[in-house]
């Protein structure tokens, strides 16, 4: 995993930044809405393979996982690797009753899936003024899905961690955009470093 | 025209402001709603008229206009969030409409005043496809595992139904071998009775011979004398006879066990009939006892001589089975006794023996088909499932106890059956 080949080190520090910001703003965002305090990691970039991605995303054991669209001026596909461990306890901080069903899970993890990625890309939206639409996320097995078969050879991946304090939660949300996207991405971020 | 075309669309359109109070219904969601609502809803809270999911909607409204990001809802998760009757009201199948939904931010007029847009989708055609497909999917996998379980049971009623064809050949061929051992075993015992005539005769001829000798010619008697004792006649005269009588003794007994045999295996009883089960254990555990000689055997029967309506091969099989196994669990010394009892309902035959007994763990299996504790090649684990097999076509129990090191019993217990009963117990033999 590299990012020589795709941004210069100037462009990679500009895009760490924005992120850093943006997805500060989303947790934030997120922590207002269920009123606790989260914690995010120092988000990574990388050029990845497919299989790269995939073991990327499938390191973690007892995971969900969740994927969405985006489309705009740039586009691409969010995956969300939510941790099964204090799942319970966020479902109730999201004010779900006890014991949560199966369908309550599914529910719980579509909306943190929807409402951290879509945090995350309208903050780096904005700041790159970009214009950019998230579809509705969609339950995800990546077991099952043929990553070998995916028709693209590298891919511009930004991931970042969030956590909540009061339990064990932790979510991971990873970026990956297309070509066309990632020469809109590098154009931008030139424009802003001048 | 904007307004007509947001009126007409196929979807709900609602829209609510910061305090989730009404600000907009399209026709989708005014259609749908009791007539008294329809007029004066604007600035209504939204849960006042739609009370059936509060929590939920005031959540999900709350994160869009705090994360100014759309929120989304699907039907498998939460099916009816807006109580509305399915778009086919007399021909559709579900009753209560399935509903995708979409909030999104907007803003109103004025660009600071805050609103929130809920976009509802009939699903209800796809969701009534889908759940169909999956109710088609669990019949389906229902059915195939019925079906495995049934070749399962199909794989081993096949093998049992070998192991019995074996058997049934195995029989025929020692009744054949019974039949040609009977025809020399029939002339050595004539011939031997013959002999065992001529030797005491011709020592007779000898004393005979040797007493005159002894009064007319003393030399002549000294040669005989001399002659005799070179030839070892006083041992030939006091061995020849327990010998020979050895011998009729051996050969009987040989022609008891064809006897047995012959009887055991020539019996083509398939069907049921009346059979006398005290003298037919008697005459199996003969058998056994000439394959197996470490055990002592003993046979117990109250009453005497019972006769039992049965199906007698069937029940000769599931015996020797038994038996043998008993025999076998006998290393060097030790005994398998039999008891039968009866009473007015139901016969008990216990095969007891002193043997060395089967473990907790194994006896669970000892009836399934191919299980099996001896060697790789000694046995093939069907001879208890056989058995297990027979006496439930008498709708009888049969019931394992063990000891490990001290011995076991098998019990079985069929119920007693009277000749006039057959035909619900056996399959009818044609119109009575």
């Amino acid at each position: 995993m590299s990012t020589e080949s795709v941004l210069t080190a100037d462009q990679r520090d500009a895009l760490q930044e924005l992120m850093n910001i943006s997805m500060g703003q989303a947790a934030n965002s997120l922590a207002h809405l269920i009123e606790t305090k989260i914690g995010i990691s120092i988000p990574k970039i990388a050029s990845v393979t497919p299989e790269q991605l995939f073991s990327m995303i499938s390191e973690q054991a007892d995971a969900y996982y969740t994927r969405q669209s985006f489309l705009g001026d740039i586009q691409g596909e969010v995956m969300s690797v939510v941790s099964q461990q204090g799942l319970c306890e966020v479902g109730a901080l999201l004010e779900y009753d006890a014991p949560l069903s199966q369908t309550d899970i599914q529910e719980i993890i579509l909306e943190l899936s929807n409402i951290l990625a879509g945090a995350c890309l309208a903050g780096l939206s904005a700041q790159l003024a970009l214009g950019t639409n998230l579809n509705m996320p969609t339950l995800f097995s990546p077991r099952k899905a043929n990553f070998e078969e995916f028709q693209w050879s590298n891919s511009l991946v930004m991931e970042v961690q969030f956590d909540i304090e009061i339990s064990s939660f932790s979510m991971r949300v990873v970026f990956c955009l297309d070509d066309a996207s990632l020469d809109r991405l590098t154009q931008t971020l030139d424009e802003l470093l001048g | 025209m904007f307004d007509q075309l947001v009126a007409k669309l196929p979807v709900g359109i609602c829209v609510v402001d910061e305090q989730y109070r009404l600000q907009y219904l399209n026709a989708f969601f005014l259609d749908r709603m009791r007539p008294d609502q329809r007029h004066n809803y604007l600035q209504q809270p939204l849960i006042s008229i739609f009370p059936e999911q509060a929590k939920f909607l005031t959540r999900r409204i709350k994160s869009v206009f705090v994360l100014q990001h759309p929120s989304f809802s699907y039907w498998e998760q939460r099916a009816h969030i807006f109580p509305f009757k399915s778009s086919r009201p007399i021909t559709g199948e579900e009753t209560q409409m399935y509903q995708n939904m979409e909030i999104v931010p907007i803003s109103g007029p004025s660009s600071e005043q805050k609103l929130a847009c809920i976009i509802l989708q009939d699903v209800t055609a796809q969701a009534s496809y889908l759940m169909a497909q999956q109710e088609l999917a669990s019949a389906l996998k229902q059915e195939h595992t019925a079906q495995r379980k049934l070749i399962k049971k199909l794989d081993s009623a096949q093998s049992q139904l070998i192991q019995a064809e074996k058997m049934a050949s195995t029989g025929q061929l020692a009744a054949g071998i019974a039949h040609e051992i009977n025809n020399p075993i029939g002339f050595v015992t004539a011939n031997l009775a013959t002999l065992k005539d001529y030797s005491e005769q011709l020592l007779n001829l000898c004393d005979a011979l040797a007493d005159k000798l002894q009064v007319t010619s003393p030399s002549l008697a000294q040669f005989s004398a001399q002659t005799m004792d070179t030839y070892h006649y006083e041992l030939l005269k006091e061995d020849i006879s327990p010998l020979v009588d050895e011998s009729c003794e051996g050969l009987n007994r040989v022609r008891d066990i064809v006897e047995n045999l012959k009887q055991f295996a020539l019996e083509e009883s398939t069907g049921w009939q009346l059979f006398n089960l005290h003298e037919t254990t008697q005459q199996l555990v003969k058998l056994v006892g000439a394959q197996y000689k470490a055990p002592v055997y003993k046979v117990s029967c109250n009453p005497p001589n019972l006769q039992i309506f049965c199906e007698p091969a069937s029940i000769k099989q599931a015996l020797t089975n038994i038996l043998i196994n008993a025999a076998q669990s006998i290393k060097c010394k030790g005994f398998v006794k039999i008891d039968i009892r009866a009473t007015a309902q139901r016969v008990s035959i216990k095969v007891i023996d002193s043997g060395v007994g089967i473990s907790a763990e194994n006896i669970k299996k000892i009836f399934d088909p191919f299980f099996t504790t001896k060697p790789e090649g000694m046995g093939q684990g069907l001879g208890l499932s056989v058995a297990y097999t027979a006496i439930e076509k008498h709708k009888g129990k049969i019931i394992a106890n063990s000891n490990p090191g001290r011995g076991t019993v098998v019990e079985i217990l069929v119920p007693v059956v009277h000749p006039e009963q057959r035909h619900e117990c056996a399959e009818p033999l044609g119109g009575s």
